[in-house]
C-alpha cells in the first residue's frame, strides 16, 4: 500500500492520523495485506445464484406503524442537543 | 461464600430447594467481584443495586413455585450487548459514555425468564481482537496466570465465568470471541448457528458473522442458556424462523455410533504440539465410547485467515460508518466544519486496532481492489461452504484445537498485528459457514495453562455438539484457577 492509497483509504473511513500514526499504521497496513494478498492466488469466482439458493432469510416483516422511542430518549447521548442533534453550520 | 465449581444447573436446585435465596447468591458473586476483580479487571461496569433488586424480584417467582430455568441466575453481559439505562461501552472511547435506549432482545429474554445481571464485561475494542487488551479502560487479565491474557474479544466474559464471578455470562462471537477466549480460560463456550440468536441490541461488527452465545462452566449450562435467548425476532430481519427446540436434550445420550471427523489440516505445524496431543487424546476418548473416528479435509483451510479478515473488516467499516459523534458517541471538542467534526471525532474515538480494520475494509471494498479482494473472499466463502457440506455428508460432527496455542504473556506477540490475526486459524471458518461450535477443557500444557478442543456441527445441530461435549466432560476432571484470588 502507497502513501497515496493510504491517504484515499483513510479519506474514506473518516479518519485523520499524525505524521507518527501514519508511519506505523502504513507499516502494519502493508504487513496486513501480504496475508491478503493469499487470496488472489485461488481461481475462484463467486457466483451470487449460489449464495441466494442458501438464503434463508425468506421473508420481511408486514409494513405495520408501530410505537417509536421519545424523542428525549433518543437524544438522551448526543452532546449537543436542543431538542434536535446538532451540527456545525453545513450551508454557506 | 465462593461458587466457582457451581453450574448454572446446580445452582437451580439450591435455589430451589431454598439452600441459599437469590438475594444471597447474588450478594456473593457481588462480594468476590469486589474483592478479586481488581486483580482481573473482567467487568466494566457492576451493576449492584439492580442486581439486587433482580434477586429480590427472582426471589418471589422462586416462592410462588414460578421459577424457569434461570431465574435468580446471576448472569454477567458482554459490553457490546445494549442494556437500557446500564453504560454500554463496547469498550471503546467512542461509547465511554453512552446509556443505551433499549435492551437487545437477548436481555428482554432473560429478563422475562428473572435472570439477575451482575454488569457488564470488558472486551477488545469493539469485538476487535482475541487478547481484550485493545480494551479502552479494563484490559483483562487471565485467571489462571494474571500475566497472560484472557483471549478475546469476549475476554471479560470468559475470564468471569472462570474465576467464580458469575455463573454463567453471555458474548458474542464474530471469528472465534467466544471460544477463544473459553479455551483460554477454561470454560465452555458456544457459538450458535448464524440467525439462532437475535442479534437486536448487538453493536454490529460485522453482521454476517456475528453471533450472541453463551459462557459458562458445563456444556449444559450453554444449552440452558441459549434454550432461553434463541428464537425469531421481528427486529432482526435474519434471525431464523425455526420452531423452539430444547438444547439440552441430548445431554447424557452419549456418543455411541456417532462419527466424529479430524479434518487433518486443523492438525498442522501451525497448531503447539501439546495442543494437538491433548485434541487427539480427547478425540480416542470419545473412540473409547463408541463414537466413530473419521479422516476429513478442510482443503481451503490456508485462505480462512485471509477471506475472514476481508470479508468481516469490509463489514466493519460499514458498519462503523455511523460514529460521527452526532447522534451518540463521542463527540470531538474541534471541528469548524461537519466533515471535520466527523473525522476529529472518530480519530479521537476510536483506538489504533478498529481504525487498521477500518482501513483494511474501505482498501478491500475500494474501486479497482474490490474484485482482488472482497470478491475473492466472498467466493471462498462459498467454497468454505461446500467443503464443510462434503464433511457433513460423512461426520456427525468434527473435533479441532480451539485454539493454535494456550495463553500467552500480556506482552508476547499482541503488538504484532498480522502475527495476531493468524492465530484465529482454527475458528474463523466456523462463522463464514455459519456453523455451531462449542468448545471445553481438554488438557492443560506444562504451565497448567488450559487447552480448548471445539466440536464443529451441521448448521442447526447444536443439541448434539452440546450432548457430545458434555459426554467428554463428564469423563475430565477439571483444575480450577487462583481467580486472582
Amino acid at each position: 500500500m502507497d502513501i497515496q492509497t493510504f491517504e484515499n483509504v483513510a479519506e474514506l473511513g473518516k479518519l485523520t492520523f499524525s505524521e507518527e500514526e501514519r508511519g506505523t499504521l502504513l507499516a502494519d497496513m502493508n504487513e496486513i495485506v501480504l496475508i491478503m494478498d493469499t487470496v488472489k492466488d485461488v481461481d475462484i469466482t463467486y457466483d451470487p445464484i449460489l449464495d441466494n439458493r442458501n438464503r434463508y432469510l425468506d421473508s420481511l416483516r408486514e409494513d405495520i406503524s408501530a410505537p417509536s422511542f421519545e424523542t428525549e430518549k433518543i437524544l438522551s447521548n448526543a452532546k449537543a442537543s436542543d431538542g434536535c442533534f446538532t451540527v456545525p453550520k453545513v450551508v454557506e | 461464600m465462593i461458587f466457582i465449581n457451581e453450574t448454572v444447573a446446580s445452582l437451580r436446585q439450591k435455589l430451589d430447594k431454598k439452600e441459599i435465596s437469590a438475594r444471597e447468591l447474588t450478594q456473593s458473586y457481588l462480594d468476590e467481584i469486589s474483592k478479586t476483580d481488581v486483580n482481573l479487571d473482567s467487568f466494566v461496569t457492576v451493576c449492584t443495586e439492580t442486581a439486587l433488586k433482580q434477586a429480590e424480584s427472582a426471589q418471589k417467582k422462586i416462592d410462588g413455585g414460578q421459577a424457569l430455568p434461570l431465574t435468580g441466575i446471576p448472569l454477567a453481559i458482554k459490553d457490546n450487548i445494549c442494556t437500557e439505562g446500564v453504560l454500554t461501552t463496547c469498550a471503546s472511547k467512542m461509547l465511554d459514555n453512552f446509556i443505551p435506549p433499549y435492551s437487545a432482545t437477548v436481555i428482554e429474554k432473560l429478563s422475562a425468564q428473572d435472570a439477575v445481571f451482575l454488569g457488564k464485561t470488558s472486551m477488545d475494542e469493539f469485538a476487535m481482537g482475541s487478547t481484550t487488551q485493545t480494551a479502552f479502560r479494563k484490559k483483562t487479565k487471565n485467571p489462571y496466570d494474571t500475566e497472560k491474557v484472557p483471549g478475546g474479544s469476549s475476554g471479560g466474559s470468559a475470564a468471569a465465568v472462570s474465576a467464580g464471578l458469575c455463573a454463567a455470562s453471555l458474548g458474542s462471537d464474530t471469528g472465534g470471541s467466544i471460544r477463544q477466549p473459553s479455551s483460554f480460560c477454561g470454560v465452555t463456550g458456544l457459538k450458535p448457528t448464524y440467525s439462532r440468536v437475535s442479534r437486536y441490541g448487538l453493536i454490529a461488527f460485522a453482521s454476517s458473522l456475528d453471533q450472541i452465545g453463551p459462557i459458562a462452566r458445563s456444556a449444559e449450562d450453554c444449552g440452558i442458556i441459549l434454550n432461553a435467548i434463541s428464537g425469531f425476532d421481528p427486529h432482526d430481519g435474519t434471525s431464523s424462523k425455526k420452531s423452539p427446540e430444547d438444547f439440552t436434550a441430548k445431554i447424557g445420550a452419549g456418543v455411541k455410533g456417532l462419527k466424529i471427523g479430524i479434518p487433518k489440516e486443523f492438525f498442522s505445524d501451525a497448531v503447539d504440539t501439546e495442543v494437538k496431543e491433548a485434541v487427539l487424546k480427547a478425540a480416542e476418548t470419545y473412540k473409547s465410547m463408541g463414537a466413530e473416528l473419521v479422516d476429513c479435509s478442510l482443503p481451503s483451510l490456508k485462505f480462512a485467515v485471509a477471506a475472514y479478515y476481508l470479508i468481516s473488516s469490509a463489514e466493519a467499516a460499514s458498519n462503523l460508518a455511523r460514529f460521527d459523534g452526532i447522534k451518540y458517541g463521542h463527540r470531538s471538542e474541534k471541528g469548524a466544519t461537519f466533515n471535520e467534526l466527523v473525522k476529529n471525532s472518530r480519530s479521537e474515538g476510536f483506538g489504533r486496532e478498529v481504525k487498521r480494520r477500518i482501513m483494511l475494509g474501505n482498501y478491500a471494498l475500494s474501486s479497482g481492489y474490490y474484485d482482488a479482494y472482497y470478491g475473492k473472499a466472498m467466493a471462498l466463502k462459498q467454497r468454505f461452504r461446500e467443503e464443510y457440506k462434503a464433511i457433513f455428508e460423512q461426520c456427525d460432527f468434527i473435533i479441532t484445537p480451539t485454539a493454535p496455542n494456550t495463553a500467552f504473556r500480556m506482552d508476547d506477540n499482541i503488538t504484532d498485528p498480522a502475527k495476531v490475526y493468524l492465530a484465529d486459524i482454527c475458528t474463523v471458518t466456523v462463522n463464514i459457514a455459519s456453523l455451531p461450535a462449542i468448545t471445553t477443557t481438554c488438557g492443560y500444557d506444562k504451565t497448567g495453562m488450559p487447552i480448548g478442543m471445539s466440536l464443529v456441527g451441521n448448521m442447526w445441530n447444536e443439541a448434539q455438539i452440546i450432548g457430545a461435549c458434555d459426554a467428554f466432560e463428564k469423563t475430565f476432571t477439571k483444575i480450577s484457577p487462583k481467580g486472582g484470588r
